[in-house]
């Protein structure tokens, strides 16, 4: 999909959670996540989570070199669920 | 003990590993497989110059269109136009092949139209093309992929004269 649109002149950019299967279906640009499946954007009601990768999307859309590129962001899963229970609790007490 | 994702989970690894060829061993030809990389495309602008398309395979789509064919074998090439004002009570999610557990919740985890809205708001990009596009994952023929559904969505997104396009797969 990616290359359908890129050969068409739009530069295009999308997050992966699976590495592996971005290697072998070779998008133009990718930045990796090693989130689960169906939460590339990270957790719910994490705006700043959700905001920091689609700017890191763009950012590599920038500054990307070579098709192909794949950057990988210094964030873990675990981390980005626990920020989100904290989230959650903050919204069930109403703060 | 219930296992949890922080078992030795170190930056950079990914959560579920072996996807590709998992898929592939059960499905053989039905992973993309490509051997080559395409020629970048150019930016030809800045960012706050430039308008935006979202193109998702999560299988949102606005309430009240055809819904995706989720359980056909082959799977479903058509795509739908997701305007890009919608509010997300407008719309749902017709794929059954991902956890849905936080998109349930909050759509932006996986179609993030607010952030997307907010992020032109402030000039960060320089606007939002009429419509995003939406279509599902999981079918099961790569070549017929490539040669309909991407091409249509392709055709589509350059005809909403779209500068720069954020797409994320499911």
């Amino acid at each position: 999909m990616q290359r359908a649109v890129e050969r068409r002149g739009i530069p295009t950019v999308s997050p992966s959670v699976a590495r592996d299967v971005t290697e072998h279906a070779k998008p133009p640009r990718a930045v990796f996540l090693p989130f689960m499946m169906g939460h590339h954007f990270g957790v719910p009601f994490h705006r700043e989570l959700q905001r920091r990768i689609i700017l890191e999307c763009l950012d590599h859309l920038v500054h990307a070199r070579e098709s192909g590129e794949i950057r990988a962001l210094p964030i873990t899963w675990a981390q980005a669920r626990k920020e989100g229970v904290e989230l959650e609790r903050l919204r069930a007490e109403g703060v | 003990m219930t296992e949890t994702s922080e078992g030795g989970e170190a930056a950079g690894r990914q959560l579920r590993a072996g996807l590709w060829a998992t898929v592939n061993e059960r499905y053989p030809g039905s992973m993309i497989d490509k051997t080559d990389f395409i020629p970048l495309a150019p930016l030809r602008k800045p960012l706050s110059e430039c308008r935006l398309v979202f193109i998702s395979t999560s299988g949102v789509q606005p309430r009240g269109t055809m819904p995706f064919d989720t359980v056909h074998p082959v799977g479903d090439y058509t795509f739908r136009r997701v305007p890009s004002s919608s509010p997300v009570e407008d719309l749902e999610i017709h794929q059954l092949k991902y956890p849905t557990v936080g998109a349930n919740r909050d759509l932006n985890v996986i179609f993030p139209i607010e952030r997307l809205r907010e992020l032109a708001a402030e000039g960060v990009i320089g606007g939002l093309t009429e419509h995003f596009y939406s279509f599902i994952g999981y079918n099961m023929d790569p070549e017929r992929l490539e040669r309909t559904l991407a091409e249509d969505i392709a055709a589509a997104v350059s005809e909403e004269g779209a500068d720069i396009a954020l797409a994320a797969p499911a």
